[in-house]
């Protein structure tokens, strides 16, 4: 017996090796797969991109001297094989499908490395896209470097409240700040091992706090009130219209717990949302438009520039003048999302035809503008036919992340894009999942508001869930 | 229980044969019974079969607790006991937010409790290693096994009984390991029906009641035992208490159930099921029962208008202005049947708004919201998204055919617009910016008409819109627009009483532009009609301005009589 086993072993050993595969034809095109990993460029540091022939028959992959076989169309890397793959500045794939008894090969595609690493995590929120319908939503993190997503803090255990606007001091996740709302309503502030729950409607204020962004001092977080109102389209590719009816940008002291405002973010005449600070924490950008007489019936009137003024965080204050940035109302257009690069040289943002909501737009685009020149630039490679939005700059300012809908026009889904030093994108490649094609297909719920982490979330989601249910919230003031 | 009630959980669910979705209940605390709760539950389509399930399982709770309690044949009398949960959770269960999941895991208590009872060696082992199973399965209701087992053993045991107490400890344990994994909020949620419950809603106290029916019944059970084997006159007394307790329990069992089915309406869901089978003269039938409400009318109506015979037949029925076509609640885009509604009248838009919010419950996917979506996804030449809602339909038995019907469709605009259904609603999106759900139905709906004059539905609810809200001068206009057209090709009566009233109207009085009589008899006015106004209004003037009889079912009667 002894004996055998070996022998046995050895048989099922070579029963198993593959058989050579002889490639017969060649057919001119490149092959139907999905995602379409087709010439993107990657870091090096990213999960297999795994990914599917959507033709029925038999198929295989040739890949760096080695062939992989499809299991009902997919293809998928080993750990080792896609190491080995990573250590290359560019690699070959060729398609083989067996059709009619032969095996043919499709036009190869190549996958470009770049050895800029991408932020090890993300975070999102997944969210069904109803606009007032929901019953699970979470903010989840994933880590980038394999699949594995886990939560952040998930409705299930809060009441079913709706929670957004995730957001990090600089991709740092033990500074983080969320909105709980509903019956356990409050924003929650995490600060290193501390939590807090705020509630942030004032007297002074029109709504409580919305849209944030941390100053890179992380002792304060600019936010905007807003009048936010949703409806939606009877007819057109764009389903739901996201309008304001009125917004003001303020900016929160973390330790004093006040907000102060300026005049000029703050103007009766104009719509202002959207905050950002510049990574040297000097200016607060934001978007600004001339507020439209009546809405939602001058909708299409709402046309946001991007504006800045100057801000002292020596003493909570702000500049006297604004300054625009980007003036898309003159060009018949609306921006929206400004996002800095941490160099402080380019700031993104996305462009539409009006409104501020862009992720609702399919006509909405990635552009870049070149703080020091003011060049103004789209980001074609990265872009779709569909929208674009929600984007995140990475730590070393070489990737972007960003929502689309350009996969079946409604679900969004968490795209990478790699910028080079002159700001100009690359093709983007879709988040990698271990069996990319059936989990997006069955997934109805939309990523939102991607946003690159240096690590996962430390504090515990109970603790997140016990601070949401339990605390009442401390108020936050109007600074005098 | 009621029927219909227990088959709207089949609404509120979309049961998938797919590993990820059955792993991924599985791997949750409490999976087991979710699994087989909505494995169930598919099958509720027929009312008569959700009840009969139902019935049996209640019955089967019953049988097992009796199982459980009862040593030999001369144990029967302890029977009655074992009926006070049914019948409290037969209650319970008309509270659709009261997960089906809760029976289930009560009946794999009293099912491990039916082993437990069996086993005479190393109880103490056996007792707790079914308590931690069944808390994986079944989530809390291995509290109410453990609770079960202990007071079984008090009796059985006698003092060394007291050591079964181990059991709920366990069963806390387990809770609490539930909590510090977030498997569960709250305590409550870890320890009772709470977790079986919708989570954005208090639940009220009454399921605690027959939560705790089940300890109680053995209780009672093992209690009876020694009394009953005493007394001479057993089956006297057994009789008795079985009277004695099924008024108990059926007392307040029966004023919590009127008193949910006053909250959720029982006729609504009888209607939402006809809806699902597009069973119209079902439907019909159903809105007909008990007192007139403007959602039980908005469903006549939609029948009708299926039945392609809403202005002929409007005035049949109970009729109480333009909400009895469409009522809106405060929450419009979060109702159901407003969605089903707006896809009858052809306004598409308004439709998936609402539908799109109404995709998900609590449980899972709506399937009649996943169907409306799919289908005007088709319409839209979404087919990404129609094929995501489509796959998903087809991973359940009951939803295959149905989905493999329409997915066809996919990617071929010439079927679309080829079908009788997807091709008219492909064009009845308006060509006007503009939001659903954002102007007056009617606005909305002359929109409609606007690019789809040929849309049955539309054209009827757009007349009766205009007849129930006494708009003759607008119903006027709208014949003169739109008769002649495929859809207007006669006129139906109410709206002939309606035109000839306000051609005799407006010659007569200043101010207002008259509507000649040739213009009615052109524009399919019958004589017939002419004649019988005459009739009307030579009746009127002999009997004084009240209603002539026999005019009940005109529009004239309608107009001039009925209040709204």
């Amino acid at each position: 017996m002894r004996k055998i086993l070996p022998l046995v072993a050895v048989i099922c050993l070579l029963l198993s090796c593959q058989r050579g595969i002889e490639v017969s034809d060649q057919i001119d095109a490149l092959p139907p797969v999905e995602p379409d990993y087709a010439g993107v460029t990657v870091p090096v540091n990213i999960a297999p991109l795994n990914f599917s022939y959507l033709g029925t028959e038999p198929c295989a992959l040739q890949v760096g001297g080695q062939t992989i076989r499809g299991r009902k169309g997919l293809f998928r890397f080993s750990r080792k094989q896609w190491k080995r793959l990573m250590a290359r500045p560019e690699f070959e794939l060729t398609v083989l499908a067996r059709k009619e008894g032969k095996w043919v090969a499709y036009k190869p595609f190549k996958i470009f490395v770049s050895q800029d690493r991408i932020d090890p995590y993300i975070s999102y929120r997944l969210i069904p896209p109803g606009y007032q319908g929901w019953q699970k939503m979470g903010l989840y993190q994933r880590d980038l470097e394999s699949y594995r997503q886990t939560p952040i803090v998930t409705n299930d255990l809060t009441g079913g409240n709706c929670m957004n606007c995730h957001t990090y001091l600089n991709g740092d996740p033990s500074k983080m700040v969320f909105h709980a709302r509903a019956t356990f309503g409050g924003t929650m502030l995490i600060d290193g091992g501390a939590i807090e729950k705020l509630n942030t409607k004032t007297d002074s204020t029109m709504s409580a706090l919305v849209y944030p962004y941390w100053h890179p001092s992380g002792d304060y977080i600019a936010f905007s009130v807003n009048k936010t109102f949703q409806s939606f389209y009877n007819h057109g590719s764009d389903r739901i219209e996201v309008f304001d009816k009125a917004s003001d940008v303020v900016v929160y002291n973390v330790h004093t717990r006040q907000i102060a405002w300026s005049p000029l973010t703050r103007d009766e005449g104009r719509f202002e949302t959207f905050p950002t600070f510049s990574p040297d924490g000097k200016w607060l950008y934001f978007c600004s438009a001339e507020a439209v007489p009546e809405m939602p019936k001058d909708y299409k009137q709402a046309r946001y520039g991007i504006y800045r003024i100057a801000f002292h965080a020596e003493d909570m204050s702000f500049g006297d003048q604004l300054e625009c940035i980007y003036d898309a109302p003159a060009e018949g257009f609306s921006a929206s999302f400004p996002r800095i690069s941490p160099d402080g040289r380019y700031l993104c943002f996305t462009r539409h035809g009006y409104g501020n909501f862009s992720i609702w737009h399919q006509d909405s685009d990635l552009w870049m503008v070149d703080l020091e020149t003011r060049a103004v630039w789209p980001l074609a490679e990265a872009n779709s036919e569909r929208s674009e939005s929600f984007h995140t700059w990475s730590g070393n300012g070489r990737w972007l992340v960003f929502n689309s809908r350009r996969g079946d026009g409604l679900y969004t889904r968490v795209y990478f894009t790699h910028i080079d030093a002159d700001g100009r994108a690359s093709k983007a490649f879709l988040l990698p999942q271990d069996d990319p094609v059936p989990y997006y297909k069955r997934l109805l719920f939309s990523y939102n508001l991607p946003a690159f982490m240096t690590g996962p979330v430390p504090m515990p989601e109970r603790r997140i869930v016990s601070e949401i249910r339990r605390s009442q919230g401390v108020d936050v003031q109007v600074k005098d | 229980m009621n029927r219909f009630a227990l088959a709207y959980r089949e609404q509120q669910q979309l049961f998938l044969w797919d590993k990820t979705y059955l792993t991924g209940i599985l791997c949750k605390v409490g999976g087991g019974a979710t699994l087989l709760a909505q494995f169930l539950v598919q099958f509720f389509y027929r009312p008569t079969v959700a009840l009969i399930m139902t019935l049996c399982l209640l019955g089967l709770l019953s049988a097992l607790l009796w199982l459980s309690v009862r040593r030999g044949k001369e144990d029967w009398p302890q029977l009655p006991f074992c009926l006070i949960p049914a019948i409290l959770w037969g209650a319970s269960l008309s509270d659709h937010a009261l997960h089906f999941d809760a029976l289930v895991a009560a009946l794999m208590a009293a099912g491990f409790l039916a082993v437990y009872a069996r086993i005479e060696r190393r109880r103490l082992l056996w007792g707790s290693l079914l308590t931690v199973i069944l808390y994986a399965l079944a989530g809390p209701a291995a509290l109410l096994f453990a609770l079960c087992a202990w007071i079984l053993d008090l009796f059985q045991l006698g003092a060394w009984g007291w050591k079964s107490i181990l059991f709920a400890l366990v069963a806390f344990f387990c809770g609490g390991m539930a909590l510090w994994t977030l498997a569960v909020p709250t305590w409550a949620a870890a320890l009772t029906p709470v977790f079986y419950y919708d989570l954005d809603t208090s639940m009220p106290a009454a399921h605690l009641v027959a939560w705790l029916s089940v300890p109680v019944a053995v209780l009672l059970s093992a209690a009876s035992r020694k009394v009953f084997r005493s007394q001479r006159h057993r089956n006297l007394i057994v009789c008795i208490v079985t009277v004695a307790l099924a008024l108990l329990s059926w007392a307040p069992a029966d004023h919590f159930r009127k008193q949910l089915e006053k909250r959720e309406s029982l006729q609504s869901y009888e209607c939402e099921h006809y809806v699902a089978q597009e069973d119209w003269d079902g439907l019909l039938r159903a809105c007909k029962k008990g007192t007139w409400t403007p959602g039980a009318a908005n469903y006549l109506n939609m029948a009708l208008s299926y039945k392609g015979r809403l202005c002929e037949e409007l005035l049949k029925y109970d009729q109480r202005g333009a909400q009895s076509l469409l009522f809106l609640t405060q929450e419009k885009s979060m109702d159901v049947h407003v969605a089903q509604i707006m896809y009858a009248m052809g306004n598409m838009a308004a439709a998936q708004d609402v539908s799109f919010n109404l995709l998900a419950s609590t449980v899972g996917y709506c399937p009649e919201m996943l169907k409306i979506n799919a289908k005007i996804d088709l319409m839209r030449g979404a087919y990404d998204v129609a094929d995501k809602y489509l796959s998903l339909l087809e991973k359940s038995p009951h939803y295959r055919a149905w989905a493999r019907r329409y997915k066809r469709f996919l990617w071929d605009d010439a079927a679309v617009e080829a079908d009788p259904e997807l091709g008219p609603g492909r064009r009845s999106f308006p060509s006007e910016d503009g939001f659903a759900l954002f102007e007056a139905p009617l606005t909305e709906l002359d929109r409609v008409m606007e690019v789809r004059p040929d849309h049955p539905g539309a054209m009827q609810y757009s007349l009766a819109f205009r007849l129930l809200a006494k708009d003759l001068e607008g119903l006027t206009r709208f014949v003169d627009r739109y008769y002649g057209m495929e859809s207007l090709r006669t006129v139906p009566v109410p709206v002939q009483e309606a035109l000839i009233f306000y051609s005799d109207y407006s010659r007569n009085f200043e101010g207002v532009e008259p509507v000649s009589l040739e213009w009615c008899l052109s524009h399919g006015v019958t004589e017939e009609t002419v004649r019988r106004f005459a009739a009307f209004q030579q009746e009127s003037i002999r009997t004084g301005g009240a209603a002539p009889k026999g005019s009940q079912g005109t529009y004239w009667y309608y107009l001039l009589y009925k209040q709204i």
